[in-house]
């Protein structure tokens, strides 16, 4: 009697986009608060993201004007580390679900 | 207290007696924002209990060590040198951004203390609260002249 050979399944992955691009995106924001100086926020956006002088004074204007910013879009456990960075720093930021 | 030097790794400051008697008094002040300031995110489903006793146990270890490099700084008699009728004080960038984080904290614990205060709403200033109004206006002035030592100054172009 021949031996039957189970081979394994194949499985079809639809490559719909990256691991990091499916799973769920989350904000990080930082608010206005009337107490933080200007250039302390854009200090603390240079050294937590190390972003240019630039691009910091950017969001740090935002939040000024704007009343908040959003700093940037990416996956849980990388929002709480941003989160935790920048309230290491007393500034007032939250990460949010994107809706 | 002035920059006196701004150099690659080190940033020397010029501080009067008096200010260095101030700075001593400020700093006792900190950590002042309570634990319970900061919270992970605004959305009300997705507040965690779990989340947030871990993100005031991080920050509450991150203002234990910000403390004890404080106590190390201010109690070495060799960071303060004295010139002349001055005091110099030599900060690296790492001891200088840690300064800063603790001004900060002072600073927004007395802001917080003071009733969140803006220039629409000025705080009832009493005998209890004075020492918040003195340290928010004294942080402020300790963390401007720390971030022009790293080159970080308003530009008029941010009040148009």
């Amino acid at each position: 009697m021949a031996e039957i050979e189970v081979l394994p399944e194949i499985e079809h992955e639809e490559k719909t986009g990256s691991k990091s691009e499916l799973e769920p995106a989350w904000l990080v924001i930082c608010w206005n608060d009337p107490v933080n100086l200007m250039t302390y926020v854009s200090h603390v956006f240079q050294k937590v993201f190390g972003w240019t002088r630039q691009k910091a004074e950017q969001h740090m204007l935002e939040v000024h004007r704007q009343g908040k910013s959003l700093l940037v879009r990416t996956t849980m456990e990388k929002a709480e580390h941003y989160v935790h960075q920048l309230q290491k720093y007393t500034l007032h930021a939250t990460m949010e679900r994107e809706s | 207290m002035k920059v006196q030097k701004s150099g690659k790794d080190k940033i020397a400051l010029l501080l009067s007696a008096r200010e260095k008697e101030i700075l001593f008094d400020t700093i006792a002040l900190y950590p002042l924002v309570p634990a319970s300031h900061h919270r992970l995110t605004k959305a009300e489903e997705a507040q965690s209990v779990e989340n947030q006793r871990l993100l005031e146990e991080s920050l509450a270890e991150q203002r234990a060590a910000n403390r004890r490099h404080v106590d190390a700084l201010l109690n070495d008699p060799a960071q303060f040198k004295k010139v002349g009728a001055q005091f110099r004080l030599k900060l690296s960038h790492a001891e200088l951004d840690w300064l800063l984080q603790v001004f900060n904290d002072i600073r927004v614990g007395a802001w917080l203390a003071l009733g969140e205060p803006d220039e629409t709403k000025q705080p009832e200033i009493s005998a209890e609260n004075i020492r918040y109004a003195i340290a928010l206006e004294v942080c402020g002035a300790f963390e401007s002249v720390l971030l022009a030592a790293l080159g970080e100054t308003e530009s008029s172009d941010w009040l148009s």
